[in-house]
């Protein structure tokens, strides 16, 4: 059964580069009686979050709230300091805006590579569907990424993030890049994606979104739980009145 | 996988059959038309099929295009046109549905070869082979091989289903989607209707369509004919003309009997008005639904067929709408003929009744809907049972690790040449140039003959570049996957991989100058090759082991980086790569410390037939050791690279 479950969960980002952390210091500090501890700041705080299948949480919150610290925590990324992280099933994580995409290769070279990365073995009647979904012009399969437009270049990467179903997938400020006709399409998509009772968490400033995506939004602020949102209007309704406007 | 169906694209069909217009009219090829025309918002189809008559190879057929593929004639009712499978399979890549209209062996060589199998089937079964028997059997294999690959199989009645032994095999996968007719197309205009006096005034003309071949069995009509009073048009063209005017010479019904040839649909239709009755007179179960019949039900002509075990008397019933009679009975088949012209208002109720099954049993938008969805269900299996193929496979663990970053590491491999002005291998010219130089400079510098060092010079570069390498590629690798790691999740460790396999590939283009001068300058002696392999594997494990630590050492430790850079300059011109041991004192200090003596001793000393010595071993392997711990701690430390980067 896929879930996650954090419980009491807290992250001390070290601070490398801040401060002077060198062998010298170190001496010295201790020669003259310094304490010469790590500097670190607490990124995330006490967390306790429990999702179960199905779920669609959205994270709310302004800059440096720890959104995409607690994003990257939930994929792997960095090690929680203290508390405890359980996660069951495979995570799928489309966080930073390149999502390991190389801007020298060719969009189709840079599809395979992604779905090996992602464990699938990329046949040529995949890469097709993927080309078909981003619905851009089939020459420019061959053209290097770098000159693809961001938005473009999102068109790109979600489609082949969101070509298997995941278990558990992870949004950070996905889906305000794209235009309005291709996010339409891209929410029809994760809305597919939940239905196959996966678990996805988006991070994201734009409310409407969430709220239209989303089961439940968690207020962050700095590295707290500040409040948790039910919003009334129910995803499957959207799904609905998706429906009657096509 | 995922898909969305209004991708906006129109999927695009390939119908595959052994002929079609404008070579040939018939029941089939209108079946294939009617598709065609009627799904042409929802799909784009495009059509492979064989002609003898040469002339051009693309042609359009109402809207659709046509391949044609040179036949040189029919062996078997089959078209010899060696070229087809090789044609079909370059079609088929480029089409998202393939349409096999069976019977049709030449298209089961193709798919029994496992031409296509990406791409989703579907078999409108429209009859079984029965002329040859023998044949039949020999293909059977063939055609039960397609049909195993099929998405679907598509029928047009479900009495085929109970009487073919090989269809019932793949029940499941059969659907019956019976033939549909757009009734308003016969629909003649009352005006016109009084210009035509032939045929319903007079009440004696007999009408057959279809073309001249034995199992139409319009010999039987013929015989049929003798000392009747009715009249016959035929019309249709085939090789069997020849024979059916000799058979209506020889039975003296030439004023009775016509063989019309062949003519467009629209002058069909106008004939079926001219005439009386409809018949059928198919003698075996390759008729297995007769379309041009249910043309005649919706011109709404009355009907005499046969009784095959096929969809013929089901589509027109016994005492309904049709008169039945034995297959290959010409007593009987004149006998129902004669019944119906001499009883207008029968012909009339059985007319009526035809046209009203033909508009409520066989709709065209019923017969549409049926096959788009056969398809695009056919399309989605595939791409189902694609996914599944596709299968995951582990991304975590050791063997994950692995496994991505040497996908990794090949495309960084393939995408070395982008962008390069010399394209492959330029890596390797700059390795031979190197070796060149560089064997100059040092034969001049020692006595010893300058082309029998040649190989070992090559083969200590290719190794020390290699080290160098990895280990300098590694010091900056996290940083430079910063996105992967981040974003991605991926566990740093593969990037330290990544480097080693890039590397490995690198050192593998360049060792070809090494071998080249190892093939030509000295006798190959693969003995001492094999000697050195255990040698070069604890070498390639410490370069391994040295990425691991010195990767992670400098991505934590920035000053890490140029302190890596500079020792390994210092151990290359400390190390025996240019030079050898033999050239120096033996027992230096600094060379018999330094560690890089001993790793490439291991190796290169069973290669030019020397005995490695115990020392060097020994310290191979301790390095190798110290290298597993240090690499050990670095696993677990790398859990937190994600900060450092």
């Amino acid at each position: 059964m896929v879930s996650i479950t954090l419980s009491h969960v807290s992250l001390d980002y070290p601070l490398y580069g801040a401060y002077d952390f060198s062998m010298k210091r170190r001496l010295l500090g201790r020669l003259i009686n310094e304490r010469s501890e790590m500097r670190t700041i607490r990124a995330l705080d006490d967390i306790s979050i429990e999702v179960a299948a199905g779920a669609r949480i959205g994270l709310a919150g302004p800059n440096g709230s720890g959104k995409s610290t607690l994003l990257r925590l939930i994929a792997g990324v960095y090690p929680p300091s203290s508390g405890r992280l359980e996660r069951s099933g495979n995570i799928m994580p489309l966080l930073g805006l390149s999502a390991g995409a190389n801007l020298d290769f060719a969009a189709a070279d840079n599809i395979r590579l992604l779905l090996r990365i992602g464990g699938r073995k990329p046949t040529a009647a995949i890469v097709d569907e993927i080309w078909a979904f981003t619905e851009l012009d089939e020459r420019m399969r061959q053209l290097p990424l770098r000159m693809f437009s961001s938005g473009m270049l999102m068109r790109v990467l979600f489609a082949t993030a969101t070509a298997f179903p995941a278990d558990i997938l992870l949004l950070d400020e996905w889906l305000s890049v794209v235009d309005e006709k291709f996010s339409a399409k891209a929410e029809q998509r994760l809305l597919k994606l939940v239905s196959m009772a996966a678990i996805v968490i988006i991070a994201s400033h734009d409310q409407p979104l969430l709220r239209r995506t989303c089961t439940s939004i968690v207020a962050l602020d700095q590295g707290r739980i500040v409040g948790t949102d039910r919003p009334r209007i129910h995803p499957v309704h959207h799904q609905d009145m998706e429906k009657q406007r096509a | 996988m995922i898909s969305l169906n209004d991708s906006g694209r129109r999927l695009s069909v390939l119908h595959i059959f052994k002929i079609y217009y404008p070579d040939l009219f018939g029941g089939t090829l209108s079946v294939i038309r009617d598709i065609c025309t009627a799904l042409k918002d929802k799909f784009s189809f495009g059509v492979l099929v064989c002609s003898k008559q040469g002339g051009r190879r693309c042609v359009v057929v109402d809207g659709v295009p046509v391949e044609r593929v040179r036949s040189f004639g029919d062996v078997l009712s089959l078209p010899v046109a060696p070229t087809y499978p090789l044609r079909l399979w370059r079609r088929m890549a480029k089409h998202d549905l393939l349409a096999l209209h069976a019977p049709f062996p030449l298209a089961d060589i193709a798919f029994a070869l496992g031409f296509g199998r990406g791409r989703p089937l579907v078999v409108h079964w429209h009859a079984d082979i029965v002329s040859h028997a023998g044949f039949r059997r020999l293909v059977e294999p063939l055609m039960r091989r397609t049909l195993r690959r099929a998405e679907a199989i598509i029928l047009s009645d479900g009495v085929l289903l109970d009487e073919t032994p090989l269809l019932q095999e793949f029940a499941e996968k059969c659907h019956v989607a019976p033939f549909g007719i757009d009734v308003s197309k016969y629909d003649l205009p009352a005006k016109r209707h009084h210009d035509i006096r032939v045929g319903r005034g007079r009440g004696r003309l007999v009408l057959a369509c279809g073309r001249l071949v034995p199992y139409k069995g319009f010999d039987v009509l013929i015989r049929a004919a003798v000392d009747r009073h009715f009249s016959v048009w035929i019309v249709g063209e085939g090789r069997e003309r020849a024979r059916l005017e000799q058979l209506i010479s020889s039975l003296g019904v030439r004023d009775r009997v016509r063989l019309y040839g062949s003519v467009p649909d629209s002058e069909i239709v106008k004939l079926m008005y001219m005439a009386d009755v409809f018949v059928m007179p198919s003698v075996t179960s390759a008729e297995t639904f007769g379309l041009v019949q249910l043309e005649a039900m919706a011109a709404g002509l009355p009907i005499v067929n046969t009784s095959l075990d096929t969809a013929v008397p089901h589509v027109a019933r016994h005492g309904i709408e049709a008169i039945t009679v034995p297959p290959g009975d010409p007593e009987q088949l004149g006998q129902a003929i004669e019944t119906l012209i001499d009883d207008p208002e029968r012909r009339q109720r059985m007319g009526r009744a035809a046209r009203q099954r033909a508009t409520t049993e066989y709709s065209s938008a019923t017969f549409k809907q049926g096959i788009e969805t056969i398809y695009r269900q056919a399309i989605a299996r595939k791409a189902e049972s694609r996914a599944a193929e596709a299968a995951e496979f582990k991304t975590t663990g050791l063997l994950g690790a692995v496994r991505i970053a040497a996908a990794l590491a090949w495309s960084d491999m393939r995408h070395r040449y982008v962008r390069s002005i010399l394209g492959p291998f330029w890596m390797s010219i700059q390795m031979a140039i190197m070796v060149a130089v560089l064997g100059s400079v040092i034969g001049h510098m020692s006595n010893a003959g300058i082309m029998s060092r040649l190989p070992m010079l090559a083969l200590s570069l290719t190794a020390w570049t290699f080290l160098n390498s990895v280990i300098l590629d590694a010091t900056t690798a996290l940083q430079g996957s910063a996105s992967l790691i981040k974003d991605r999740a991926l566990p740093p460790v593969v990037f330290l991989l990544q480097c080693v396999f890039r590397q490995a590939l690198f050192a593998l283009h360049n060792a070809c100058v090494p071998l080249l001068l190892w093939l030509f300058l000295v006798h190959a002696d693969f003995a001492s090759a094999l000697a050195a392999l255990p040698g070069l594997l604890l070498f390639v494990t410490c370069a391994l082991g040295l990425s691991l630590v010195l990767g992670a050492l400098a991505t934590r430790f920035r000053d890490i980086k140029p302190i890596v850079e500079s020792t390994l300059t210092l151990a290359f011109l400390s190390s025996p790569i240019l030079w050898t041991p033999e050239m120096i004192n033996q027992n230096s200090t600094v060379m018999r410390l330094n560690p890089l003596t001993h790793l490439f001793a291991v190796w290169r000393d069973p290669l030019a037939g020397i005995h490695v010595g115990m020392a060097s071993i020994t310290y191979a392997l301790a390095c190798v050791v110290a290298l597993g711990l240090a690499s050990a701690v670095t696993i677990v430390r790398l859990r937190k690279a994600a900060f450092w980067i």
